[in-house]
């Protein structure tokens, strides 16, 4: 993983939830282009946070070969649906799989930011905790975190170690008649699964807001 | 390599700079079974030679959209009506 | 003019000019391709129809199996710019299956489980450019990649080797298919780079 921050001409803000489009062009003009979470907060400067994939076509030229000074174009901010902006009032329940954290952890950044006081909780499934990403700063954002780590665990290691199911979710999620929104964003199989699951709870389907993240590179 | 399945979030720029508006978020009719979802929710390939959305509930085509070198073609048929 | 990025490259590989088509990059991938769910027919309820001709003719799978079928080595090229070279199939010759109808036809409409469809002129799947393949690589093709039946035109862009084909419809006159009537080119020879309406 590889935080990138970044000036754009011409950029305005964008909203906790938003994404961006980055496309590379090499000097043949061969071009490929990918979508990236923004990690950071509204108030903040621009950051991206990219996952390196070994078979993949940009990700190792962001995170190995990019350096200050180097440009490529982005296109955003992008999205009016997987966004929150702070002011609605009911808890937030945020669902991660692996990288799916990103705009979540914008989400929880924006809150801080600006003093938010809806409850917000974090439920995040990673592989190990060496997979962790954010690790120390997500304890000091004033949210709560629950995570599962569905591969292996450090020594002592008293959370979860399965992937989300019915009964996870029944311990970890708030009430539904709390009436709580939810953001779940991870690979297609795991969004759907955790929306699934917090269906059969009792949360209203449309209070769950979903973004699905494909493997590329 | 599998061909992945994503949602309406993963066609908010293509559609952003075609239309100049945010759309993720607009609701659209299906021509096939008449669900009214916003277009965050459908499902969408983009494994294929171009953009192809479809209805999450009947998987009829709402959408198909194809870049070619200069000019760009959209095809709405399977779309009853989208609110801005 | 699109900024360049300093030192990128992709993970392109350039091919033997005369094997590799213009535009085109080698992969030694099998990328999945798919505008659509990927559907699951029983093999008992799979058929191959050919319409439109003096009647319409339709085979099981046990009938299509036992068809006489061959092995074909060939290039696929898929307009999304990846080449793919030496592939191994097994099909049925299109020859064998139009050789069963009896029709004055010049155009066929392949139809497939999904919805998909794609047109092409019965030249170009006759005379032995075209199969109706079922293995892919000495196995079974696998439903990702079109299973348990895809067509074959290796010397068109792969958008024609439409997969999940369950049957040709026979026509006068050349009618667009999915892609084709959503800006792709009515024929797709690779090697004109006939990608898109008018080129």
């Amino acid at each position: 993983m590889r935080t990138l921050g970044l000036e754009v001409d011409g950029w305005d803000s964008h909203r906790a939830g938003q994404h961006l489009d980055v496309r590379l062009t090499a000097e043949d003009g061969y071009q490929a282009q990918r979508s990236y979470s923004i990690a950071s907060a509204p108030a903040d400067p621009l950051e991206i946070t990219v996952e390196r994939l070994d078979d993949g076509e940009v990700s190792p030229y962001l995170v190995d070969d990019v350096g200050d000074g180097d440009a490529f174009e982005v296109r955003g901010p992008i999205g009016g649906y997987f966004v929150w902006d702070g002011d609605e009032p009911e808890p937030v329940l945020l669902v991660a799989g692996g990288s799916g954290v990103v705009p979540l952890m914008a989400m929880a950044r924006h809150r801080a930011r600006v003093g938010a006081t809806a409850p917000m909780r974090l439920l995040y499934s990673s592989r190990t905790w060496d997979d962790v990403i954010y690790r120390d700063e997500l304890e000091s954002l004033g949210i709560e975190v629950v995570h599962t780590l569905t591969r292996g665990q450090p020594p002592g290691w008293t959370g979860y170690t399965r992937r989300i199911d019915d009964d996870l979710l029944r311990e970890v999620a708030f009430p539904a008649s709390d009436g709580p929104r939810v953001y779940v964003c991870g690979s297609t199989r795991f969004v759907d699964a955790a929306a699934d699951g917090l269906v059969r709870l009792g949360y209203y389907p449309r209070s769950i807001r979903t973004e699905r993240f494909g493997a590329t590179g | 390599m599998e061909s992945r399945v994503l949602d309406g979030n993963a066609a908010g720029g293509l559609l952003l700079e075609l239309f100049g508006v945010e759309l993720t978020a607009a609701p659209c009719v299906c021509s096939g079974c008449g669900a009214r979802e916003e277009i965050a929710r459908l499902d969408v390939y983009v494994d294929c030679p171009g953009v192809v959305i479809r209805c999450r509930h009947c998987h009829n085509v709402m959408l198909t959209i194809v870049r070619g070198p200069e000019r760009t073609w959209v095809d709405l048929r399977g779309t009853r009506g989208l609110e801005l | 003019m699109p900024i360049i990025s300093r030192g990128f490259r992709g993970r392109r590989q350039d091919g033997p000019p005369d094997r590799v088509p213009p535009g085109q990059y080698l992969t030694d991938d099998f990328p999945v391709l798919s505008a659509g769910p990927t559907p699951h027919t029983p093999l008992e309820e799979w058929t191959f129809t050919i319409e439109g001709g003096s009647e319409p003719v339709r085979w099981t799978w046990e009938e299509f199996r036992s068809l006489p079928s061959e092995e074909a080595t060939v290039d696929i090229h898929c307009v999304t710019k990846w080449s793919k070279l030496d592939t191994a199939w097994e099909g049925v010759s299109v020859d064998t299956l139009l050789d069963a109808v009896e029709h004055d036809k010049d155009y066929a409409l392949a139809f497939c489980d999904g919805g998909y469809t794609t047109n092409l002129p019965l030249e170009d799947l006759t005379g032995g450019r075209a199969w109706v393949a079922y293995a892919y690589d000495g196995e079974p093709l696998e439903p990702e990649h079109g299973g348990p039946a895809r067509l074959l035109v290796p010397h068109l862009y792969f958008w024609k080797s439409a997969k999940w084909v369950r049957g040709l419809q026979l026509l006068d006159e050349d009618e667009p298919g999915f892609w084709e009537q959503n800006g792709y080119h009515i024929r797709g020879d690779p090697w004109l780079e006939q990608r898109y309406w008018g080129d």
